[in-house]
């Protein structure tokens, strides 16, 4: 902040509004009430800002028109985005449930049937472990699949 | 923050709490709203902006879009317009860096086109003619003067924001947007000396 009154009030012109504080109100009047030349600065920045507000400048309704219609098909694909996102996750959810519910069972399972037909302990666990791991290899099979289906349709490269 | 702009916010809370909730939901209706809402106001900050209409309304479509996309990010504490500009500002920034990389921080140079007026399709007069020519002399006047300069001026006084506001747009500090106020009024002035009366 400088020490030169008249740029200090030039500075608090400029931030007239929510940008004083009472004590710089107070100040500015004081000296536009005993300065001219400040007064003058004042006058000449109302002016500008009554300028700067007389510009016409508006949005043709053509414009705002397609500018909804784009926002509101796009509203409607990110809605079904989130809702696909909701389903998934319940799903994911559902399924941790399931598995966390079911695994001992199954465990406690592959053990029994084990014994009666008398394996050895590997055997059966090998079992259970394939049984599990299953139908998440069943799914990355069938998603490699279909990846490389659909690259060979677009004609780009497959691994 | 004082006072008065502490009320200002509370006040306008549950307006804003409800837009922020729909944007969360990708609204389509309340996006129609805001749109009509700010139609003005938008446009008009983008033309200051990039000294362009034709780039503005292109950047006035791509911002709604951006507010669907980034909705879930404004907390619904400011005000709306406050985070409507600051997107608005950022992808023209985005827009400026691919284009050239100086942009927003330098003025337009005096050999290019002044920023362009519209035909405002009022009854002709006298006091339009005057009127148009005032307009003409402030666009080429702003075009002229650094580009932070001008876009603090016209979110003051044509936008109406607060100090706080223009600060949480631009990401400066609030001392420096009183400062920025301060010379691009300086700068201004002498341009429209013999045009106001
Ligand atoms: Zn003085």
């Amino acid at each position: 902040m400088t020490h030169d009154p008249h740029q200090q009030a030039q500075e608090l012109i400029a931030c007239r509004g929510d940008g004083l504080t009472e004590a710089q109100q107070t100040w500015l009047q004081a000296h536009l009430a005993s300065c001219d030349s400040c007064r003058d600065y004042a006058e000449a920045a109302d002016q500008l800002v009554r300028a700067l507000r007389s510009v016409p400048i508006a949005a043709d309704p053509a414009l705002v028109r397609t500018t909804q219609l784009r926002a509101r098909a796009y509203a409607h694909k990110l809605q079904q985005q989130q809702e696909r996102m909701w389903l998934i996750w319940i799903s994911c959810a559902v399924v941790t449930l399931f598995t966390a519910l079911t695994t001992p069972l199954l465990w406690q399972g592959f053990a029994w049937v084990g014994a009666w037909i008398r394996v050895p302990a590997l055997l059966w666990q090998t079992g259970f472990v394939m049984f599990w791991i299953a139908p998440a290899l069943a799914a990355s099979l069938l998603f490699a699949a279909r990846g490389t289906f659909l690259g060979s349709r677009n004609g780009t490269p497959q691994g | 923050m004082n006072a008065t702009a502490c009320y200002f916010v509370n006040w306008m809370e549950p307006e804003n709490t409800a837009i922020a909730r729909g944007l969360r939901r990708h609204d389509p209706d309340l996006l129609d709203r805001l749109i009509e809402q700010y139609q003005h106001r938008l446009l008009r900050y983008l033309i200051y902006l990039t000294g362009s209409r034709e780039t503005a309304e292109d950047l006035f479509q791509e911002t709604w879009l951006r507010v669907l996309e980034r909705g879930g990010q404004y907390d619904g504490k400011h005000n709306f317009s406050t985070w409507l500009f600051a997107v608005a500002r950022n992808l023209t920034i985005d827009l400026q860096r691919r284009k050239k990389p100086e942009s927003l921080d330098t003025p337009r140079g005096e050999d290019e086109a002044p920023l362009d007026i519209p035909d405002s399709g009022q009854p002709s007069a006298l006091d339009v003619v005057a009127q148009r020519e005032l307009s003409e002399r402030v666009m080429a006047g702003l075009a002229r003067i650094p580009a932070d300069y001008r876009e603090t001026i016209v979110l003051r006084f044509h936008e109406g924001l607060s100090l706080e506001e223009i600060a949480t747009v631009t990401g400066a500090p609030v001392g420096t947007v009183k400062s920025r106020l301060y010379r691009g009024l300086n700068a201004l002035m002498p341009r429209l000396k013999g045009a106001q009366g």
